[in-house]
Parts: structure tokens; C-alpha cells; sequence
């Protein structure tokens, strides 16, 4: 019997060692299946169930990726978990509770107050830079949508990655954006006075942010997010926030700085974490359900009565889809030009990356519900998660240094809605874009573009 | 006469090539992989890597097949699998040379077909067998095979570089020592990437 039960273990052994030499180290199976739970903690990376045995290419890519969007719900319900006053995540509440709620993600930095004027030291709390314009109508502890000062052609305050255009949304208005980091990503920025140009020019190593691991603290992290402004009675469906949004002035169209308080409700969610499995960062990227139908939906009549960017009563020819927004761009009044905007099918080849997805937000649902039916995070689901699949610990692969990133492409309609397509380089691809970003000096900055806005 | 339907220029198309109709196997697609090793110089987990978000290998085998047929694959990867087999195990280039007749004067269809197949790997592009080698420049390729056959074929390894429009590098590696040509993916063993 003992002789049987050796043998079996042996066996396990085995087939355990041959998977163990065969995937990524990072990408190790841990003795359970990871699955999505409600909880305040970050993930600091991925964790991986066995994969099934003699799986084909397909199957192992759908289990591996499976895994990274346990991750990224993981990662979306603890970033927008109820925040305690030190901006973590509130043990005694839970996501949705009220229907909405505060969230730990907004306590992070807006990149506004890191990279400050003269290239001033910033802190991680205290004051927030509030323009001007904003001043009248300022209080304590409110936030402002604005991205104020000479940034380069990345994600400004209404424009989107490479200036390709705004996105207007159905009802004229321009959607807004902001960029904001953890504490670890902002320490690492302190600690090395990368917040400066001055300080980058001085800085001789090589930009390397902290990683998250699988039982550790989580890395860098950096979150991105696009807001509309919504009416009163849309605010059952959204994470909204009442702000301030800032318009810088502008000379061609010609305006003047403004600053209004709206009521904004969140339509997209960008996560970006550095960790032990991803060194190329995972990219975990989130929509309000609302926003655009699919090539698919299009192409079948299966259509909403209403989305956020996208008109189902206009036809094709009439609303050309995806579409940047004629000049002149003017944030400050109600457009006449409202986005057409379609989801481009970008898995081709990787429709493993679709039907993870959709049983992940399948799962996800069920437990958001399970806290309140009321709960407005049940409209939002993840599109995808971006993730390198040759990669060592915190280290990319020499001769391989975007590690073959799974999916091939990958685009949020909100933040990359004239980015979207399957042509490397061109189309929207996070790892292979994020890869180009450079401090002030031209120097590599670890795949995020925030540090070219240091003065 | 022809029962070939007939071209707009009054010529006629030739018959369909015998083409399996479900996809292949992991079996197959694998020993196809290790053959292109052996034909490339590369190691055989670069050209199929474990996880395979690109699927390069799939991409080719399958083109490869609609050109020249399932039978004529099937008849080289026999052969390589037989060569694969004897004892004691030929090295990568032996194979290769057995492949390639490259003790020939003349290149049977088969080895010709090999021919094509580095193409395909190395240009991303497909050349009609027995338009390579000889004397002069082959005639242009029938087709780029894809984007990413274009962005992912070896010639670019092999130079340790990029190809135009797409880098995988940071701002500013040309100022650094590239990295070896074993971490491009080519196999160094028995002599291999001198």
C-alpha cells in the first residue's frame, strides 16, 4: 500500500515539476484555484491554479489568462473598496454596500501634485494644487479633474494617448481624465526626486518601480480614469463623484481657464501594476457596461436603447464610427459632434482573452450583487487583462523585453477609442506602447509616460 | 481541356490542393515546430514557446499547407520524424543537411519545399518552392504572411535589431551591447549562432 502511494506521489511529483519547468517560475500553480472575493486586500500580483493536463496552446493561455482576470476583479474590487481615513480599504464595509461609496483608489496622488511647479518637492497627502479658477468654489477633501501645465502629448485634461481627440459623449459634453499613483509608486518617484526634471537629469540609474508579489505588499501602481459628466437620475448606474473640473485656457481655439462643479460618473478604469510576474506591469482595463456596443452587437441589431458613446438610432453613414471629433476642440461648450464609438473585436487569434473575460465578469457579478442588487458596480466589467508571457521575477527576458504580451492587443474605449485595431505598433497595445515612455532626458521611465511631466 | 473554371485572362486555375479540414494537431503542430528549428538554427521553444499568445508557428503551418497541400507536409514531416528517430540521434544540422540534400546538386521537391519553410521564417514571407537557391536573386515573395510574420520573423534575431515600424526596445538601446544571440532565441549548441 505504502509502495502504491509512493509511486502515486512520485507521479504527482512528476507532472508537477514538468509544468514547473515549463511555465514562467512567476506563473507558478499555487495548491488552490484563485477565485474572485470580496475583499479589501490589493493583490500584489497573480496567483495560478494547475493547468489542465495535456493542454493544448489554446487551453493554457485561456487557464493563465483566467488567472489574471481573477487578479484584475480582485485588484477593481479592492481599489474601489470603502476607504478608511489612512486610504486603506475599510475591513468593516464592503464594496456597494450603500449602492455606492467612496473608493481607496481615489485617496491615491493625482499625478497634479506630484509633478508640482519649479519642480517643487510634493508629499502623498495634504494640499492639493487647486487653480485659480477652482479657488471660489473649492473645499477640503474635493477633488478636481484637471492635468494643469506643459504635459506632453499623452493623456492631457481632455485628450487622449498621441492627441488623437477627445471623446464626446452623447450628450455633447467632453469626457475628462486623471492619472493618479499609489503610495509605493509615488515613494519610489520621493525617494529618488524623479519628480523634478533637475532630479531626473541627476538620477544615473535605471527607472525600475517596486514590484507587487503573490504574499507581499502590492507595487506600483498607477490608475487611470475617464469620467462624464451625468444628470441626477443617471446616478444609480455609476460611481459617480460631484468635482471640480478644470479647464485650462487655451489660445487655438482661443479660451480662458474655467472651473465648474459637475456630478461625474466613472465610464472607465485603467489599472496598471508593476509586479513579480509582469515586470512589463499587468494592465487591467475596466468599462461602464453603458459605454459602446461591440462590432458584433453592431453588426446584429443587438442593440441598447441608449450608451454613453455611441447613438443606436444613427446609421453607419450618417455617424461614421470611431471617428476623431472635427477641430476646433472646445471642452468648455456643449459639442455639437457626439463620438460614434464601436468596440473593435482586437482578440482575432486570442479569443481566449473573450471568453475569460466574459466568465470572470460572469463571477463577478453574482458576488457584487450578493452585497446589494443596488450596488453600482455591477455596471462595470473588465474588457481585459494584458499580461507578458515571457517574463522572469520583476525582469524581463533579455532579447525578449515585452515579453510577448498576451492578449496581442488590447484597448479601452474611453481612454483608447482611436487606437483600437490588430496593427502592431499602431493599434493599441499597452505593453508594447507604455514601453516607448521616457523621463525628461529621454531615458527609459519603466513603462510609465507620468514622468515626462516633472518641471 | 480543363475542367478547371477559367481565368479572366482565359488561362485556369489549378485544382484545389488536398487540405486536412480540421485544424492540427499539438502533435503535429510540434514536430512542425521542431522541424523549423532544425532548418532555422533556433531553439525549438522560441520558435513554439510554451505559451504562445502569437502562435507564429500555427500561422505557418497552415499557410504552408494551403500552398503546397496536406500530403507533401505530411510526407516531410514523416521524413523528419524518421530522421528524428534513428539512433544515435542526429544533431539539429545533420537533420537539416539531410533535409535540404544539401550534398545535392539538384534539391528534390521535398527539399524545396524545406527551402520555403526557412523563408517563411526568417521573411515572414512565402516563396513558392523552387524559386530559391541557385545562382542570383529569387524572384519576389508571393506575400508578406502576416503582420506579425512580418514584425516576428528570425532575420530580425539574427541581427540582434528590429524591423521598420516595430521595436521592442527602449528609447536609446542603440547606445547598449545587444544581447546574445542565444537570448534572441538561437540555438548555440553544437557550433550554432558563430
Amino acid at each position: 500500500m505504502k509502495k502504491i502511494a509512493c509511486v502515486i506521489l512520485l507521479s504527482v511529483v512528476a507532472v508537477a515539476m514538468v509544468i514547473m519547468t515549463s511555465i514562467p517560475a512567476t506563473m507558478a500553480p499555487v495548491v488552490a484555484d484563485p477565485a474572485i472575493v470580496l475583499s479589501p486586500n490589493i493583490p500584489g500580483d497573480a496567483t495560478f491554479g494547475p493547468l489542465p493536463p495535456n493542454a493544448t496552446n489554446e487551453q493554457k493561455l485561456l487557464a493563465i489568462q483566467g488567472d489574471f482576470d481573477i487578479y484584475s476583479w480582485n485588484t477593481f474590487i479592492a481599489l474601489n473598496w470603502p476607504p478608511l481615513p489612512n486610504g486603506n480599504g475599510d475591513p468593516n464595509k464592503t464594496i456597494g454596500q450603500n449602492g455606492d461609496n467612496d473608493t481607496v483608489w481615489e485617496q491615491y496622488r493625482d499625478v497634479a501634485d506630484v509633478f508640482l511647479p519649479g519642480g517643487a518637492t510634493p508629499t502623498y497627502t495634504g494640499t492639493v494644487t487647486v487653480p485659480t479658477q477652482c479657488k471660489a468654489s473649492y473645499k477640503p477633501g474635493m477633488r478636481i479633474l484637471s492635468q494643469v501645465g506643459k504635459t506632453p502629448t499623452v493623456l492631457t485634461d481632455f485628450s487622449q494617448p498621441f492627441n488623437t481627440g477627445p471623446l464626446i459623449d452623447q450628450n455633447g459634453n467632453y469626457t475628462r481624465y486623471e492619472i493618479l499613483v499609489n503610495k509605493p509608486m509615488f515613494d519610489y518617484i520621493l525617494q529618488n526626486k524623479l519628480y523634478s526634471k533637475a532630479g531626473q537629469k541627476a538620477f544615473t540609474g535605471e527607472v525600475a518601480f517596486p514590484c507587487g508579489g503573490p504574499t507581499g505588499p502590492e507595487g506600483a501602481i498607477m490608475v487611470k480614469s475617464a469620467w462624464r459628466v451625468i444628470s441626477a437620475a443617471d446616478r444609480g448606474r455609476f460611481h459617480t463623484e460631484t468635482v471640480l473640473v478644470y479647464t485650462p485656457a487655451s489660445q487655438n481655439p482661443k479660451y480662458p481657464a474655467s472651473c465648474s462643479t459637475k456630478l461625474m460618473g466613472l465610464t472607465g478604469l485603467h489599472i496598471g501594476h508593476k509586479t513579480d510576474s509582469a515586470s512589463q506591469w499587468l494592465w487591467s482595463t475596466f468599462e461602464h457596461v453603458d459605454n459602446v456596443p461591440t462590432e458584433a452587437e453592431v453588426a446584429s441589431g443587438k442593440l441598447k436603447a441608449k450608451y454613453n458613446y455611441y447613438n443606436p438610432k444613427c446609421t453607419a453613414a450618417n455617424c461614421p464610427p470611431n471617428q476623431v471629433p472635427p477641430r476646433p476642440w472646445n471642452p468648455t461648450k456643449v459639442s455639437a459632434f457626439h463620438s460614434q464609438v464601436i468596440r473593435m473585436n482586437m482578440f482575432k487569434g486570442n479569443e481566449f482573452a473573450f471568453q475569460s473575460a466574459d466568465a470572470r465578469n460572469a463571477d463577478a457579478l453574482k458576488l457584487l450583487l450578493g452585497v446589494n442588487t443596488k450596488s453600482v458596480w455591477q455596471n462595470y466589467e473588465l474588457i481585459s487583462t494584458m499580461w507578458p508571457t515571457n517574463t522572469g521575477k520583476c525582469l524581463a527576458t533579455p532579447g525578449d523585453p515585452l515579453g510577448t504580451p498576451a492578449p496581442n492587443f488590447l484597448a479601452n474605449t474611453t481612454l483608447e477609442t482611436y487606437i483600437q485595431g490588430m496593427v502592431p505598433n499602431v493599434s493599441s497595445n499597452c505593453i508594447e506602447c507604455h514601453n516607448n515612455a521616457t523621463m525628461t532626458n529621454a531615458r527609459p521611465s519603466d513603462f510609465t509616460y507620468i514622468l515626462q511631466r516633472a518641471q | 481541356m480543363s475542367n478547371n473554371p477559367s481565368t479572366p485572362e482565359g488561362g485556369s486555375h489549378p485544382p484545389p490542393l488536398p487540405v486536412a479540414s480540421t485544424p492540427p494537431s499539438e502533435t503535429t503542430l510540434q514536430a512542425f515546430a521542431d522541424m523549423s528549428a532544425a532548418l532555422t538554427g533556433f531553439q525549438s521553444s522560441f520558435i513554439r514557446p510554451f505559451l504562445d499568445p502569437v502562435n507564429l508557428s500555427g500561422t505557418f503551418y497552415t499557410f504552408a499547407v494551403s500552398q503546397v497541400g496536406q500530403p507533401r507536409m505530411d510526407a516531410l514531416l514523416s521524413a523528419f520524424q524518421a530522421l528524428s528517430n534513428q539512433t544515435p540521434k542526429p544533431t539539429p544540422q545533420q537533420i537539416a543537411d539531410t533535409l535540404l540534400e544539401t550534398s545535392l546538386d539538384a534539391p528534390s521537391l521535398q527539399a524545396q519545399l524545406c527551402q520555403s519553410i526557412i523563408a517563411m521564417w526568417y521573411l515572414g514571407s512565402w516563396y513558392t518552392p523552387g524559386v530559391l537557391g541557385g545562382n542570383g536573386f529569387a524572384p519576389p515573395a508571393l506575400q508578406v504572411i502576416s503582420q506579425q510574420a512580418y514584425t516576428k520573423s528570425l532575420v530580425w534575431n539574427v541581427a540582434q535589431a528590429h524591423p521598420m515600424g516595430f521595436s521592442a526596445f527602449t528609447f536609446g538601446y542603440w547606445s547598449e551591447q545587444p544581447a546574445s544571440l542565444q537570448t534572441f532565441g538561437v540555438d548555440i549548441t553544437n557550433g550554432g549562432g558563430q
